[in-house]
């Protein structure tokens, strides 16, 4: 590699001058930015040091037990794999930390992005930070077992929400709220069957991101049930899709000309927003969607409509206020001793089946 | 000393192995070397067509059109801060996914101009933080555009709460998304049409030729006197663009936007940009290969989705790629030089 | 690039004189006043960061192991962008093989193989880094999903992988124990052994490292496989620690050790930079995320915070800061060009 660069001007003593110079004239930019982020930093913390303040004078003037007034303050750590940057997170953290406030939980909510490695690490931190109890929403079900024993021995009771754990780690817990991920995949696929009703068909399946624990328990769920209840359905494909519209569009209007459009009856995705994809890939081939056998999970805001339309034929409710109004009910009755080490409670979110019957009703009401 | 001379000698030195590598290059190899990326897309298309069942057929052409239309968008414009030899714009993940969500929730309510305008603003800030970061301040494009990323996810997020924003039924974007001349969605013509855009920037302005020469040699370039920081503003101002108008094409595709919608996007793209051709060293490289490296990524992507692959072997195979690609591209060059 | 790591130089006399010399020698700065900084904040604000002190330093292990190995590569100004996935793929090689005593060692061997094909592509048939690097990192992250049947794969012994994630002693865990062995194995090749030192060579000014007879392509392979193994045990940390290998772990890793090593005053295009930077990047980010973690502050408004410091972060690096005053001076009237080039 021949240099083109001509050596600068200037003897190598001015250069050095030159530099020092330099070094002088950066300090005074330096001192500003670092200044600057001080400033920044600061804002974060004072945020903080309000919240932990209010915390404290709560639980200082709360100590004598009055009827009006939460009888006593916890604290809280929420250790989530989402929050406020995803529709499900944000519409259920809001019930969560408004329950939380009347029953005097104050939360600290974490966001792992699904990252077990990191939710692992926010659970050491938060161990350490001996909270009153912890809520857990596993980033993967079955990787949380070094964070609930480390809350066992620091003796910090671990509720778990939306995923449950294994059953050998269920012990370590003291319940969980939450949907059935795996019976939301029966549910759907009870659906699927009744729609198909005994005839021959072929599906198509839209599956969520691949190796992330809802997808591969809906997967399963789906499956399964298909396999023993009905086996006039035949899955003919299976992808991934990363949970958005545009995702499950473009692996769906593929799979639909490898298996070609005449051989498939009905399609199955893991959750509304891929269905109203799926769907879109039927219309773009100029198809009628309520010609189809068609179902999925959550009855999102963009799954309901396509109920009323007649485009799906149905989906399993998921309400994320559901599991935001309970989380902290349970969490606190844990919190008070109602619920004991020992008596592992289960309170599954009702897996409301949602067809053109019912899709009106005040109670299935999309919530995401 | 006359500024332009030294820069046109100093770009003359620099083109000088590729035009003697071409000038000594003979026969199929040459061609080959050339043509690598062309050929290789015109057999697995082929094949693909005998071999692969529901490939041959005008509504599988749609969808790979449809899957190629957006990263191929992204990729068009992330050419320029490749080959200006700045790695790659890892921001556009957060900038696809800002358009998309601007182009509906703000169109949704005020129409697709002022949308248009709020995307199209926000696309130049983006620009201009990444360009004088990078030019001006000489920082390096990796942190840089990873930092904006941060701060554009984390506003977007923010802000969008994460939800789901879906456009009016047959609203602008919906009539868009659907709109086909035959088999060819509308999307295609916008990547054709900034492709063209791009690639007569590229060759045929004193900018694209800046844009070149700087990342043939960053110091001979500067040393010529020319203002390079603004040439670098200008390639992520490129970049930002396209992003934006991927993040409308790729909107309108599905009538919905969220802030997860362009995951993936940043290496992706510059995975279409390598196989197309692009060296990431700077300087060499062309708008019109990096659109043959996208449609070779979605062809291939399209026939594995097709014949069942999952997920996991999709990843395999696209990386293996990568690295075939690229290593013929090298040895024929090796051996033409011989 | 001729701007080289100044080896020698003109001898300064007197103390300070020399100090000066050495500070302004030094490229870790801005790690220094940054990470002064979150501390200085988080004294007054969030002392639980002290006091959970073990944990703070779990946190900055997580971030570090993987950008120390990751510097290594980076000092010849090459780029590694494979170790997030050789982590993916180590991680689950650590769960799919029954026997621990055989899973480890093939993780880890994994993890050299990797650098040597990395290296391969790079040193012998002549592709940039960072395209090659590229092209493992879809593979190994395809090999990773693939291995795992794209689901979590559960470790079989579960309570070695329990009894991993205890402390050995006092509040040292074999993940803190290993970040600083890599620290100090990485830190005293780079600095005293001479194939490490020729890195700063290699990636200061490569046609000279060829000409002083330096094998350049075997301090390549080196580098990689420093890179590559460091990944692969990181990914072994990660199985061992939560007991289960998920073919998307390390999500985060990638991004985080780049930032970690350039925060630290590393040099990606090569010759400047140091490994103990790497460890104050790495700490700098890591309080940085506890101290957010603990303030409860909503994650958007964490990441947008983080992506300002990091912005701030590189654009205050010395040469950025002479870049713009040269700028600036060269707009004044009264300044000639000579002079602000």
């Amino acid at each position: 590699m021949p240099s083109l660069t001509p050596p600068s001007g200037g003897t190598q003593r001015e250069r050095k001058r030159g530099k020092m110079r330099k070094s002088r004239l950066i300090l005074a930019p330096a001192a500003m930015l670092a200044a600057s982020a001080l400033i920044l930093s600061g804002c974060a913390a004072e945020e903080t040091t309000e919240t932990t303040e209010s915390a404290e004078t709560e639980s200082s003037s709360d100590d004598t037990t009055t009827e009006e007034a939460p009888a006593e303050t916890f604290e809280v750590y929420a250790l989530f794999p989402q929050g406020n940057d995803q529709a499900y997170g944000s519409t259920l953290i809001e019930p969560l930390q408004a329950n939380g406030a009347e029953l005097g939980i104050n939360f600290t909510l974490s966001n792992s992005g699904y990252d077990a490695t990191k939710q692992l690490a926010e659970c050491e931190i938060a161990v350490a930070a001996q909270p009153d109890g912890i809520m857990l929403w596993p980033a993967v079900g079955s990787a949380v077992r070094p964070c609930l024993v480390a809350a066992d021995n620091a003796g910090i009771p671990v509720w778990v929400i939306n995923t449950d754990v294994g059953p050998a780690d269920a012990p370590l817990t003291y319940g969980y709220s939450g949907p059935d991920t795996y019976g939301q995949g029966v549910a759907s696929a009870e659906l699927m069957c009744e729609a198909v009703d005994g005839e021959e068909v072929g599906i198509i399946q839209v599956n969520g991101a691949a190796g992330n624990g809802t997808a591969i328990d809906r997967d399963n769920g789906f499956t399964d049930h298909v396999e023993a209840n009905c086996p006039n359905v035949t899955i003919l494909a299976e992808q991934n899709a990363d949970w958005t519209p545009a995702g499950a569009k473009q692996v769906a209007a593929d799979m639909i000309s490898a298996e070609g459009i005449e051989n498939i009856g009905g399609i199955y995705a893991a959750d509304d927003s891929m269905v109203d994809g799926a769907v879109q890939a039927l219309e773009d081939l100029g198809e009628d969607a309520s010609d189809y056998f068609i179902t999925g999970i959550g009855n999102t805001k963009l799954g309901n409509p396509l109920v009323k339309e007649g485009k799906m034929y149905g989906t399993v409710f998921q309400s994320s206020v559901w599991e935001g109004e309970n989380a902290p009910e349970y969490m606190h009755r844990v919190l008070t001793g109602e619920i004991a080490k020992g008596d592992r409670v289960t309170a599954y979110m009702p897996s409301v089946k949602v067809t053109a019957e019912n899709a009106d009703d005040p109670e299935v009401a999309p919530e995401w | 000393m006359d500024k332009k001379t030294t820069l046109t000698q100093q770009m003359a030195v620099a083109q000088e192995p590729e035009k003697a590598i071409v000038e000594r290059k003979t026969g199929a190899l040459s061609w080959v070397a050339q043509n690598g990326i062309f050929i290789f897309l015109a057999v697995l298309i082929l094949v693909a067509s005998f071999a692969v069942n529901g490939f041959a057929s005008l509504e599988n052409l749609t969808s790979i059109l449809n899957r190629a239309a957006p990263i191929g968008i992204v990729a068009v414009g992330m050419t320029y801060v490749v080959i200006s030899g700045n790695y790659l714009d890892l921001s556009v993940v957060a900038q696809v996914a800002t358009a998309g969500v601007i182009f509906l929730a703000v169109g949704n309510e005020y129409g697709l101009f002022v949308a248009a305008l709020a995307a199209f603003a926000a696309s130049l800030v983006y620009g201009i933080v990444n360009g004088v970061a990078v030019g001006y301040f000489k920082a390096n494009a990796v942190i840089v555009t990873l930092a904006t990323t941060y701060i554009g996810l984390g506003l977007l997020r923010f802000f969008s709460g994460g939800s789901i924003f879906f456009g009016n039924p047959d609203g602008p974007m919906e009539q868009f998304g659907q709109a086909k001349l035959g088999p060819i969605p509308a999307s295609t013509f916008v990547l054709l049409a900034i492709t063209i855009v791009l690639s007569i920037l590229l060759t045929r302005t004193n900018f694209g030729f800046l844009v070149k020469s700087f990342g043939v040699n960053e110091k001979a370039t500067r040393l010529a006197g020319v203002n390079t920081d603004r040439v670098i503003v200008g390639a992520f101002l490129v970049t930002a663009f396209a992003a934006t108008l991927a993040g409308f094409v790729f909107a309108a595709y599905s009538n919905t936007a969220v802030s997860t919608m362009s995951q993936g996007f940043d290496f992706r793209a510059l995975a279409a940009i390598i196989i197309g051709g692009t060296s990431v060293f700077g300087g060499r490289g062309s708008v019109l290969r990096t659109l043959l490296g996208v449609m070779f990524v979605s062809v291939l992507n399209n026939i594995l989705v097709l014949v069942g692959i999952s997920f996991g072997y999709q990843q395999l195979a696209l990386g293996i790629i990568i690295l075939l690609a690229v290593t013929l591209d090298v040895l024929s060059r090796k051996l033409g030089e011989k | 690039m001729t701007e080289t790591i100044q080896l020698g130089g003109a001898k300064e006399t007197g103390f300070f004189p020399r100090l000066r010399t050495i500070i302004g020698r030094r490229t870790e700065g801005r790690g220094v006043i940054l990470l002064l900084v979150i501390l200085a904040v988080l004294a007054f604000t969030q002392p639980l960061v002290f006091t959970a002190l073990p944990v703070t330093i779990g946190r900055i292990a997580l971030i570090g192991i993987v950008a120390l190995g990751l510097t290594a590569v980076i000092l010849m100004g090459e780029l590694d962008l494979s170790v997030a996935s050789t982590l993916a793929a180590s991680g689950v090689v650590v769960a799919i093989i029954p026997d621990l005593r055989i899973a480890i060692p093939a993780a880890l061997l994994m993890g050299i193989v990797v650098g040597i094909i990395n290296a391969f592509f790079i040193a012998i048939v002549g592709i940039a880094s960072f395209i090659a690097s590229l092209g493992m990192l879809f593979a190994l992250s395809g090999l990773a999903f693939v291995l795992s049947n794209e689901v979590p794969v559960s470790i079989a012994n579960q309570d070695a992988g329990l009894a991993f994630g205890q402390p050995l002693f006092g509040p040292v865990t074999p993940r803190i124990l290993l970040f600083f062995l890599v620290f100090i194995a990485i830190q005293l090749f780079v600095t005293k052994v001479k194939a490490g030192r020729e890195f700063f060579a290699v990636g200061g000014n490569r046609q000279a490292a060829y000409d002083s007879g330096i094998p350049v392509k075997r301090r390549i392979f080196t580098g990689f496989i420093i890179s590559g193994f460091v990944s692969a045990l990181a990914g072994v940390i990660y199985t061992l620690e939560l007991t289960v290998a998920t073919p998307t772990a390390g999500s985060t890793v990638l991004l985080a050790s780049f930032a970690a090593a350039i925060i630290g005053g590393n040099y990606l295009k090569g010759g400047r930079g140091s490994i103990i930077g790497t460890l104050i990047g790495a700490s700098s980010l890591g309080v940085l995320q506890v101290a957010l973690f603990l303030s409860g502050v909503q994650v958007p408004v964490q990441n947008t915070l983080i992506g300002a410091i990091l912005l701030i972060a590189v654009i205050t690096d010395p040469s950025s800061l002479r870049a713009i005053s040269a700028r600036v001076r060269a707009t004044l009237p009264d300044r000639t060009k000579v002079e602000a080039q």
